[in-house]
This record gives structure tokens, C-alpha cells and sequence, in this order.
């Protein structure tokens, strides 16, 4: 049975580093950036709003509540804000300020080039730690925008970031593969040459989406020969690993035979088998015939809009979404370059170049990890199914699900900092940029 | 006395079909990847083409006058425990022979009353060599044009209450089912709670079950241990493991999310062509769609009573009710049929299904899920071989041979 434990991190199969020792400081030039402002065309606007003017709604079952999917009333409601009292151009202007976006062309492997867009915003500490921030579905990279601002403060008490936030091939405003066949491997290859073409030959990298464990027995490093380019850590906040299993994690099963579970610990078994009983039939049809399922995402804004915003309900802690807020992430979808329906295919991807990912594989990744533990993500796993060797950050947090960067930014960032800063267990990863100014190394 | 019937024609109101075309006018089209052919879903020059046909061209009018030339249609409310009334539409037309076989057909999802207008002709037939039916078609509730239920909850057993309570009121104290997909479910759950006293015999050509286990059945497991499987057997577990492994995605979203899937089947006619076409085209045997045919089976659920979203709720509520119901043998003591057809969804070796009481088997070499649509010859001649003389379950309703 296909789930959600089957999809891989796009960030662990960014080259790791080598043993080369990368000693200068350099004061990186950054290459020349094409600067992008999202600018949505009038008919476009136009287009939406005839749409929603002629909105046909269903019916819903007496005392539904959330049980059959979405509720009416508030898919109703956010309908009529969509048509009428929604400003798209408002929050267009304020993404536009609040996050400094650029395009470059990339060539994949395979697939040519694709153009695309991204956040990038430098610390004005020179020695800043170039981090890439990966989003998943069905985020974009409106993902950091709570977080860039705490990221790239420069402060003597906590490490400071170069950020970079990609709209993967067919999200927001990055062009989308036209071939079969853009897995993980693409996207890790485009995340890797985006930061090579920025300047950062060396970087950390943060996502929360996409999940875990590919195996380097996939992806040998004699795929990444191209000198210079290195992951040199990675965080995340949905971390995954296969059960105790008696063959493949004997230790770990005798565990699992002879120890129960904590009350935390069992309450993330029901949040996992929620997900996996009634939480994962997106994944099941976007694995699997996500043609089909685009038509009516791609035709339909309620339709759109029921079928994200379910999962921005259940997927996070409580989190208060406003109108607007809802809006405007959905409205990244409906105005996306490529249309919503680009953006599912990356299950079919994955889930036909990995199908039996899981099962038995574990993790072969050999440079610092670290994960930030939030109640309310959709897999919860014990820890000790979690520890590996390089696993050299763990962080628990009371509250916060799915969406952590946009949930909680603070403790995401703090977790970063503190696995980064001075002190922290991955301080100095990246050769020459520790994060702080030189004055506060002394 | 059976309460007189109230005849129904179906007359989709203008507005309707003048917000369909608008909408279809607004259609934005998403891209496709180059020679994706089938893999990832239906074609993109499939669904540009019907979505042209459906906005300019196909006339619904023709078509629905076509229907209610055809199929003589009624409405009755019918009471079901716990949830109220429903207004029920139907298909009900009587042969000739007076004492002909009462059989209620159920249809399935993404089906609708649609699938007897073939078989409908041949199983009133009269003839002197082979028994003929009256023959009621139920719309279950939240297709077609009956009413949805609007409390939680309305699972198997209702439906099962429902198709029953039908049969009674038109006089019909026993009968016979003829059922597929969801109709499977639905007789084998008649069968097993009204059988014997209503429900004579049923018919299915989605027969179920799975590999015997020790504990359950152990001389099956024993057979079954032992014996080869041959290549049609082989073919039918591929293709029984394609749809589980790759055809599967819109039951486990239905089954568990029908309301989100719901508002965009309910707001875009090209979204819901689509979700509904893929199985029109997987699901079948080769079968050569005609563009409008594909409309008109859309269009009904386009224009139902309920919505579209309505229609998916039964996946939710047979599940949470019990989500081993299609797998699970019901005891029953009624005779049983099968019909095999090569490209049904779910083909497993004959030594694995757990159909109590069967007597009558038939083998067919082409066909798929859709039986009563694909191959109408095909399943009425097995039904007439069935339940006429010299037939397995020749006579089962007293009195009422299906002769002259």
C-alpha cells in the first residue's frame, strides 16, 4: 500500500561533501540575478473572478463538521472573499516587497533548461551560512516568508543566513519539466546548480515536505562529480524512518518487542494512522493518475481551493489561517506558471521511480542532520526509529504541525540557530562562513 | 394493491443547461506532459475534444428525450429507517409475459439507471425459449434523479432497505437481483438479510472474495496451495493488482475526503468529465466510446438531482460502516450466479471466491466492469440461462416462471 512513508527527501540527495578543504572565505561574487516581480496579468484576474462569479457549490451532509473533507461553510465563505473583497494586487505587492525573487535558466540532465524562480535574500553578514529552503505540496516558496527575516538577521548572539527559497519546476513561478520522468534526482540536481550559480559552493539546506530516506545506493556519489558542490548539512522537520523490522532493524524491533511507547509517542502512532487511513487519498490519486485530478484543479478555483485547504486545516496545530492568508497561498497556485495541475505530477514521479523506497532502505546520508520535532506533523515516529549516527540536532516543540516554517518561524528558526550557532553541533559546516560577523568570532 | 406509480420524464430545467455552457465556455485547460499518452490519467486530446462536443455540438435535449423515449421512469418515496423519506427515481418496465421474473438491477459508481437501457429491451422479451423479466432499475439515492440522504451515516444496509422496500411496493413480494460494483455489495447484502423471503436468487458480474486462509476455509487453502495458476488466471491477478496498485486513488480519496474531491466534480464540468471518463476508458474492454454516449452518461450526473458530490458519499459510508464489505462472504441461502468477464476490475482465481450457494457460472472472452453497457447480449443470455428451464435456478419466484 502506497503512503506517504514512500516519498524522499529531495534535500539528501544534493551532493554531500567531500574531503576537499575549502579554506577561503571568499567574498563571493554573486553572479548576475534577473530580478522577477510577480506581475498577474489583468485577464488572468479577470478570468478568476468570472469563475468564481459562477461558483456552483454542493450540498453537505447535516453535522458533517470536517469528517467528509472540507466544510462548506467555510469553503463557502472563503468563496465569496475570493470574489469580492480579496486584493490580489495587494498581497502580489507586499510578496513583492517582503521577498526579493530572481529567475535563472537552469539545465537539468535530460530536460534541458528550466527557468526558474526563486528568493533570495543575503544576510549582511558576508560570512553568513548559505542555506537552501526546499518547500513541498502543497506549499510554495511563500514557505519562508516568516522565516527570512529571522534567518538573515545578523545578531553576535546567533548565526545569520543566506537564504535561497526555490519554487520547484511546476510551483509558483518556476517553468515546469515538459518530459516524463522529473524525479527527485532532478530536483536535487536543480537545487544543487541554483546554489552553485549563486555562488555558494558550499551550503545547509531545510525542508519539511518531502520525505525521507533515499539511499545513497540510488543515487551513487559518482552522480555528483562536479567539484565545488556540497550539501553540507540538512534539517528538516518531517522526518521519517521505516519501522523496526527483524531483518532490516533487528535492534530496533527487539526494542519495539520489548519496550512500549510513551504517551507522546503513542499519540503520534494515531496522528500517523489518521494520516494513513484518512489523510492520504490526495496521495493515492496524485501518485497515480494525476492527469486525471488536474483538470478539475486546474478548471475549478473552489475545486483548487477545497482540495489545498483541507490540507492546510488538518495538516497544521490549530494554526489560525486567515482569509487572506488561505487566499493568497491558494492564489500561488491558481496564477502558477504552469498551472496546479504541474504540480502533482511530482507524486507520480516519485512514486514510480521509488516504489518500494521504504521498505528496508535506511538512511545512508553521512552529513549532519538535524530534526525539529512538531506534534502536529503528519508522521510521527519515535525517535529512536529516527536516530542515525549523523543525526547530530534534535529539537521537540509542544505545538506546530506540518507547516512549521510558516506555524511556528521562530522555533524553527531558533532550532537552526542553535544547531548552526557557535557551540551548536554543526557550527562551521560551511568552510569560511560561520555565520557571524569576524569581529564576534573573538 | 400496488399503490399507482408517479411517472417521471426527465426535464433538466434551461438554466441549466445554459450555466453548463457557460461554464464550458470558461474551461481552462491544463497542460500535459509529451507522451504521456494514458500513464498519468486521461489524454489531454480526449478531454479538449469532448469538452468541444459537450459546449458546441452535443444537443442534451435529443438525448434526454432519447431516455425518456426508452426507459419508462417513475419516482416514489420510500421510507428508511433513520433516515426519513426518499424520493426515489426508477426504471420500471413490465413484459408482456404476466408471469415474467421480477429483477431489480443496481448500478454502481460512476454508473447511474443508464446501464439497463440495453439489457432492458431483451430481458422483457417474450419468447418460448427463455424466461423473461419485469425489470425495476433503481437510481440509488444520490445518483441520477433520486433524492440524496442528508444525514450521515446511509450506508449498505439502507440501500439494501431501500431496493428492498421498492420491490415490495410495486407488488413485487419476490424477486431476483442482478447487481455490479456497488450493486454487488448492495444484492449480496439483500441476499442476505432478505433472502429466502424477498430475495429469490441474485446475479453478479463483480464477483468477490480472496485468497482462502487456513483458518477460514482450509480445504481451499490446501487446493490452492497446490495448484498452478494459468495464464488467464495470472492475467486477472495483474489486472486485479493494476487496479489496487495504479487504479485506486479516487476510491481512497472517496473513501475518506468526498467532500473536498466534491466541490470541484460540482463546480467544473471538465473536472468532473474527467474523473468520471478515466474509468469509462479503463475500465471497459476496448470498448469504442462514442463522444456523445460519453456526454449523455456524464451529463447525468452533471445535471443529477443531488449533485455530483452526492454520489461519492457511499464510498465514505460503506467504508467507515465496514471496510472489509466487499471482501467478506455473507451467509446466505439463495442461489447465486456469476458472470466472468476478462477485463472486470478485480479478477481473482474462481477456487478464491466465497460466494455461498452458487449454481450458475458463466465465462465470457471479452467484456469488462461495466457488463450490463458492454456486453447486454452477453449478460441477458447468461440470465436467461440462469433462471430459465432447465436453469439452475429455474422457478425460484413462485409462480413466476418468466413463461407464458
Amino acid at each position: 500500500m502506497r503512503c506517504f512513508w514512500n516519498m524522499t527527501r529531495i534535500s539528501e540527495l544534493i551532493p554531500v561533501q567531500n574531503s576537499f578543504s575549502h579554506t577561503s572565505t571568499l567574498a563571493t561574487m554573486a553572479p548576475q540575478e534577473t530580478p522577477f516581480q510577480i506581475a498577474i496579468p489583468a485577464e488572468q484576474i479577470a478570468l478568476l473572478r468570472k469563475k468564481l462569479e459562477l461558483t456552483v457549490l454542493p450540498d453537505e451532509l447535516e453535522d458533517a463538521g470536517r469528517e467528509y473533507g472540507a466544510s462548506l461553510s467555510d469553503i463557502r465563505r472563503l468563496v465569496t472573499r475570493w470574489k469580492d473583497g480579496y486584493d490580489w494586487r495587494k498581497h502580489e505587492a507586499q510578496l513583492n516587497t517582503e521577498l526579493p525573487q530572481f529567475t535563472t535558466d537552469i539545465e537539468i540532465d535530460g530536460f534541458g533548461t528550466l527557468n526558474v524562480h526563486y528568493v533570495h535574500k543575503r544576510s549582511d553578514v558576508v560570512d553568513a551560512i548559505p542555506l537552501l529552503f526546499v518547500h513541498g505540496w502543497p506549499g510554495s516558496f511563500l514557505e519562508v516568508r516568516h522565516i527570512l527575516p529571522l534567518l538573515t538577521e545578523s545578531s553576535p548572539k546567533h548565526p545569520s543566513f543566506h537564504v535561497v527559497a526555490f519554487s520547484l519546476p511546476g510551483y509558483g513561478f518556476s517553468e515546469a519539466p515538459k518530459k516524463k520522468g522529473f524525479e527527485l534526482t532532478q530536483y536535487a540536481e536543480l537545487g544543487n546548480k541554483l546554489m552553485t550559480a549563486l555562488g555558494y559552493n558550499e551550503y545547509v539546506t531545510q525542508d519539511g515536505c518531502w520525505g525521507h530516506l533515499v539511499s545513497e545506493y540510488y543515487h551513487p556519489n559518482n552522480r555528483c562529480k562536479l567539484r565545488g558542490e556540497h550539501s553540507n548539512a540538512w534539517h528538516t522537520n518531517a522526518p521519517m524512518a521505516p519501522p523496526p523490522h527483524p531483518i532490516s532493524r533487528p535492534l530496533l524491533f527487539l526494542n519495539h518487542l520489548i519496550f512500549g511507547y510513551t504517551p507522546k509517542e503513542k499519540a503520534g502512532f494515531e496522528r500517523s494512522l489518521w494520516f494513513r487511513n484518512k489523510g492520504n487519498g490526495y496521495y493515492h490519486e496524485q501518485s497515480t493518475q494525476p492527469q486525471t485530478l488536474g483538470y478539475g484543479l486546474t478548471d475549478s478555483p473552489v475545486g483548487l481551493l477545497a482540495w489545498i485547504y483541507e490540507k492546510l486545516v488538518n495538516w497544521t496545530d490549530d494554526y489560525p489561517w486567515d482569509d487572506d492568508e488561505v487566499l493568497t497561498w491558494i492564489s500561488i497556485y491558481w496564477f502558477s506558471r504552469a498551472g496546479p495541475a504541474a504540480s502533482v505530477r511530482i507524486y507520480f514521479e516519485v512514486n514510480k521511480a521509488y516504489p518500494n523506497l521504504l521498505e528496508g532502505a535506511t538512511s545512508k546520508t553521512t552529513i549532519p542532520m538535524g530534526y525539529s520535532y512538531f506534534p502536529k506533523e503528519i508522521v510521527k515516529l519515535p525517535k529512536r526509529w529516527l536516530r542515525a549516527p549523523n543525526l547530530v540536532f534534535e529539537s521537540d516543540h509542544t505545538s506546530g504541525g506540518h507547516f512549521a516554517a510558516h506555524e511556528k518561524p521562530k522555533e524553527l528558526v531558533d532550532d537552526l540557530r542553535k544547531m548552526f550557532g557557535k557551540g551548536g553541533p554543526a557550527f562551521g559546516v560551511v568552510h569560511g562562513r560561520s555565520g557571524y560577523d569576524p569581529q564576534s568570532r573573538l | 394493491m400496488v399503490s399507482t406509480e408517479n411517472p417521471f420524464k426527465i426535464n433538466v430545467p434551461d438554466e441549466k443547461l445554459e450555466l453548463l455552457k457557460k461554464k464550458l465556455e470558461l474551461t481552462t485547460f491544463s497542460d500535459e506532459l509529451e507522451g504521456a499518452g494514458r500513464e498519468y490519467g486521461v489524454p489531454l486530446t480526449d478531454i479538449r475534444r469532448l469538452t468541444a462536443r459537450w459546449r458546441d455540438g452535443y444537443e442534451w435535449r435529443k438525448h434526454e428525450a432519447l431516455l425518456n423515449a426508452e426507459l419508462p421512469q417513475f419516482t416514489r418515496d420510500i421510507e428508511v429507517d433513520g433516515f426519513g423519506t426518499l424520493n426515489v427515481h426508477y426504471v420500471h418496465k413490465k413484459s408482456e409475459v404476466v408471469d415474467a421474473i421480477p429483477l431489480l438491477f443496481v448500478h454502481g459508481w460512476p454508473g447511474s439507471f443508464i446501464e439497463v437501457r440495453r439489457i432492458l429491451p431483451l430481458l422483457t422479451e417474450a419468447s418460448s425459449d427463455y424466461p423473461s423479466f419485469h425489470v425495476v432499475a433503481l437510481g440509488l439515492p444520490g445518483f441520477g434523479f433520486s433524492e440524496a440522504p442528508t444525514k450521515k451515516g446511509f450506508e449498505i444496509r439502507q440501500f439494501s432497505e431501500l431496493g428492498n422496500k421498492l420491490m415490495l411496493s410495486l407488488g413485487y413480494n419476490e424477486y431476483v437481483t442482478q447487481g455490479g460494483d456497488w450493486g454487488y455489495a448492495i444484492t449480496k447484502f439483500m441476499a442476505a438479510n432478505y433472502g429466502q423471503k424477498h430475495s429469490k436468487a441474485w446475479h453478479t458480474n463483480f464477483p468477490l472474495g480472496g485468497a482462502p486462509t487456513l483458518k477460514d476455509r482450509p480445504l481451499a487453502y490446501l487446493i490452492n496451495l497446490v495448484s498452478k495458476l494459468t495464464p488467464e488466471e495470472k492475467a486477472g491477478l495483474e489486472r486485479t493488482a493494476w487496479f489496487f496498485g495504479l487504479g485506486h486513488g479516487y476510491s481512497a480519496e472517496q473513501s475518506t475526503q468526498p467532500q473536498t474531491l466534491g466541490y470541484a466534480l460540482t463546480d467544473s464540468p471538465v473536472g468532473l468529465l474527467a474523473w468520471i471518463y478515466e474509468k469509462l476508458v479503463n475500465w471497459t474492454d476496448n470498448y469504442s466510446w462514442d463522444d456523445d454516449e460519453v456526454l449523455t452518461w456524464i451529463s447525468i450526473y452533471w445535471f443529477s438531482r443531488a449533485g455530483p458530490a452526492a454520489s461519492l458519499r457511499i464510498y465514505f459510508e460503506a467504508n467507515k460502516a465496514n471496510p472489509n464489505l466487499f471482501r467478506l462472504s455473507l451467509p446466505s441461502k439463495i442461489p447465486a450466479g456469476h458472470s466472468y468477464f476478462p477485463k472486470e476490475l478485480i479478477k481473482l482465481p474462481k477456487r478464491w471466491l466465497n460466494t455461498p450457494n452458487l449454481v450458475f457460472e458463466s465465462d465470457h472472452d471479452s467484456g469488462g466492469h461495466f457488463a450490463a453497457h458492454e456486453k447486454p447480449g452477453e449478460l441477458v443470455g447468461d440470465l436467461r440461462k440462469m433462471f430459465g428451464k432447465g436453469g439452475p435456478a429455474f422457478g425460484v419466484v413462485s409462480g413466476k416462471t418468466g413463461y407464458t
